[in-house]
């Protein structure tokens, strides 16, 4: 140990002061490295309405951890200042998206927990034990205008006339494409259909080695490309009365193609999908098309610009029925029956909907609103991105996303059934079964059907499903 | 003459001490009844029930929820898949741990180290372990496809994709329960081996015996209420583990890894129906309850000795 006064011998008043302001200088300038993630791009200011009554208590908020780390730093902040604005003692906790279904079972079947729960795809299955959150939506239309579509059946059960969830938010799921790639092969702006993808992506694989990147595994993409899939070939799990429609040709024909696309222009890689998988090869410069958000991009920008400069987006792939593409993820807010929060839980809903272009904007254009007159800048940020997309214009097509976006139980809405179809990943393995040649395409769809009409079967006998 | 150091206790003496004895034990059976019995009932009754995680009013539904699962050939698909990786990881495992504890009992500089490299992937939560392994198995940074292209096994830019095909995920789910649970086995073998005692085996050598003979009349008779020992341990435990199929293929790909421990959970808690899950786990207890009578068989047999 240094004696006293050699310290101060070596630590002067004037050195002190001077390594201080370095140490500020360093501090700002680490702080200011964090900022830089949104290349310095300052977001809208929030808005503040005094809550309808008086809050108080404590609130617990269970959230997901955003694919875009700005984002969860954003909202923790939020949510801080409308605490201290309303007078009520708030926490939040973020946990791993794969660990969220897991733990609401939880802690709905203990009966105690979190009192307002965020998730990024409906929940529906969870429908008998949380609130029915009809007036908040109903507040939310008369304060903003009509809900978006496919938000609205996201989080409405017509078969029980709840809402289940609350979605302020969705997220879209274009094509992301390697220009240069696909330029080589005569197409430069990428496939516009299911048949170009299958051509190019097959001739890319050929020249190159490089492959598609559509999952086939138990996981959230794969789930979500089979069913843009099942859809633009003019089948569904559901029709619009929530009837299961699977076992059809359209079905057999869709699995067909796909087990084509698997043969020409993919890898055994597919079978083996988890939700990095697609970001990380398009990075990586291992793929030339994932069906995926922007934050593949988005991590390319920082890691890799010259490969995120050469990313390009797409629209929803055009089949014989049509063009449309589930959504990515949609946001579902719940509130568990046990909540002694709940009144809080539904001011802070509607306060962070009215905020929902800081939400979008701290996101880097991945959460769009579910009313799209909170967010009137959105058309402006797409078509010339602040956060340095390079060309500034490379998110445009997002501005009509909705347009081509469907929900998980397209034609039909949300329900219990859809959730439990979704999680026990039906769609996915009737896909891969047919790809891996484990069986034909006929047996993969009527083998996948019996399994949906049981489950359906459950659930309609619980009263879940019209 | 001699007489008792501790002269023999009369009838109330006698008493006394298996009372204290029961007293005991109170403990253990209450945190066994809480812990382990409460919920093996509970998950009978949901097996037969309607409860799901939203509603756990209990409604009884007969064999219904068993039924369905029997219908599912992804129950089946599970079954073969958890005695699979059960008796190929139970094998590897005991194979691997008679070596490793010959090597740990090795008179070597650095045996401490030694141990404690190889007691690692068991103190390592599983969990952690296994996700350590999704990225060495990964389909684009795995290291061991790395090491592979560096040695010229691979081409360049080519992988294994070991959890994509069925074969390579099974492999791979094997060679980390394996890995992860050798250590065990190796532990409970060594205590097996130090416990001979020495002049046995210097009496057989005095009396001739080679290495071989030694080994084949002595050692594996001596181990091999030990080794069944730890081979059904960690039966029981590969059995039973669902965090090493969940990390790394969970399930995938089309079911060729599912076990009966993943499926449960997919059913019960990701589909919501808590009956369901209940109704596959429940096949896991038979065969558990197997084996845990068979190791304390052979424990008591091994008291007895």
């Amino acid at each position: 140990m240094l004696p006293s006064n050699l310290l101060s011998a070596r630590l002067s008043r004037r050195r002190f002061v001077g390594g201080a302001a370095v140490a500020g200088v360093a501090l700002a300038a680490g702080c200011a490295h964090e900022d830089d993630d949104t290349f310095g791009a300052v977001g809208p200011a929030e808005q503040f309405t005094p809550p309808t009554a008086k809050l108080s208590g404590t609130l617990r908020i269970l959230a997901w951890s955003h694919f875009v780390p700005t984002y969860d730093r954003w909202f923790d902040g939020f949510v801080r200042r409308w605490a201290g604005q309303v007078g009520v003692d708030v926490t939040v906790d973020h946990i791993d998206l794969g660990q969220i279904t897991t733990r609401v079972a939880a802690e709905i079947y203990a009966g105690r927990g979190h009192d307002l729960i965020q998730y990024v795809a409906p929940l529906p299955q969870f429908e008998p034990a949380v609130l029915d959150l009809t007036d908040l939506v109903r507040e939310a239309n008369r304060r903003w205008g009509p809900q978006l579509e496919l938000c609205r059946r996201s989080s409405f059960n017509p078969a029980t006339n709840r809402y289940f969830a609350y979605a302020p938010g969705w997220v879209p799921d274009p094509g992301n494409y390697r220009r240069s790639m696909w330029s080589k092969i005569g197409l430069p702006d990428g496939p516009s259909s299911w048949d170009e993808l299958l051509r190019g992506g097959a001739e890319i694989r050929r020249a190159t080695g490089v492959q598609l990147g559509l999952g086939m595994s138990q996981e959230l993409d794969s789930n979500m490309v089979g069913r843009s899939l099942l859809w633009s070939f003019g089948s569904s799990v559901q029709d619009a009365e929530g009837r299961v429609t699977l076992d059809t040709p359209e079905a057999v024909a869709a699995v067909e193609f796909m087990t084509r696309l698997y043969r020409q222009a993919m890898t055994d890689e597919v079978f083996s999908w988890i939700p990095t998988s697609n970001n990380q090869g398009l990075v990586a410069g291992r793929l030339s098309y994932i069906s995926n958000s922007i934050s593949a991009w988005r991590t390319a920008q920082r890691s890799t610009p010259a490969i995120a400069a050469d990313i390009d987006f797409l629209p929803a792939l055009a089949g014989p029925a049509g063009a449309v593409a589930a959504h990515h993820l949609v946001h579902n807010w719940v509130i568990p029956k046990y909540a002694t929060g709940a009144a809080a839980g539904q001011e802070f809903l509607l306060h962070y909907t009215a905020n929902f272009a800081a939400a979008t904007y701290s996101s880097m254009l991945y959460d769009l609103c579910a009313w799209p007159s909170r967010t009137p800048e959105l058309a402006t940020w797409l078509q010339r991105d602040p956060f340095r997309a390079d060309p500034p214009g490379k998110l445009g097509l997002l501005v009509d996303a909705a347009r081509w976006s469907a929900d998980l139980g397209h034609p039909g809405t949300a329900n219990a059934a859809v959730g439990d179809v979704a999680g026990s990943f039906v769609i996915p393995d009737m896909f891969a079964r047919a790809a891996r040649g484990e069986v034909s395409a006929a047996v993969a769809v009527a083998d996948a059907a019996a399994q949906v009409r049981s489950i359906y079967a459950r659930w309609r006998a619980r009263g879940l499903v019209a | 003459m001699g007489h008792h150091l501790f002269p023999p206790r009369g009838r109330r003496g006698r008493d006394r001490d298996r009372a204290l004895a029961s007293l005991f034990v109170v403990p253990t059976v209450a945190y066994v009844a809480a812990l382990i019995l409460g919920p093996m009932v509970l998950a009978v009754a949901f097996a037969v029930s309607d409860v799901t995680v939203a509603d756990p009013t209990f409604d009884w539904a007969g064999l219904a929820g068993i039924e369905r699962a029997l219908a599912d050939p992804v129950f089946w698909q599970a079954l073969l898949n958890t005695c699979v990786i059960t008796s190929l990881t139970t094998s590897l495992a005991v194979v691997g741990g008679n070596v490793v504890a010959r090597l740990m009992l090795a008179r070597v500089y650095g045996r401490w180290l030694v141990r404690l490299c190889v007691l690692l992937p068991w103190v390592t939560p599983v969990t952690v372990s296994s996700v350590a392994w999704l990225w060495m198995l990964d389909s684009v940074y795995s290291p061991l496809d790395w090491a592979g292209r560096q040695l010229g096994l691979l081409g360049v830019g080519e992988s294994v994709n070991w959890l994509g095909r069925p074969s390579t995920a099974m492999a791979s789910v094997v060679a980390v329960q394996a890995w992860r649970l050798t250590p065990l086995t190796a532990v409970i073998i060594m205590a097996g081996l130090v416990s001979i005692p020495r002049n046995i085996y210097e009496a057989a050598r005095v009396d001739g015996a080679g290495r071989w003979l030694r080994a084949r009349f002595m050692t594996v008779p001596l181990t091999a209420p030990i080794v069944a020992v730890a081979g059904l341990f960690c039966a029981v435990f590969t059995f039973s583990d669902m965090a090493v199929v969940r990390v790394l293929t969970n399930g995938g790909p089309t079911h060729s890894t599912e076990v009966l421990a993943t499926l449960a959970f997919r059913r019960g808690i990701d589909g919501g129906d808590v009956a369901q899950g209940a109704a596959v786990a429940l096949f896991l207890l038979p065969v558990l309850l197997a084996a845990t009578l068979t190791i304390l068989g052979l424990v008591r047999r091994m008291v007895a000795r």
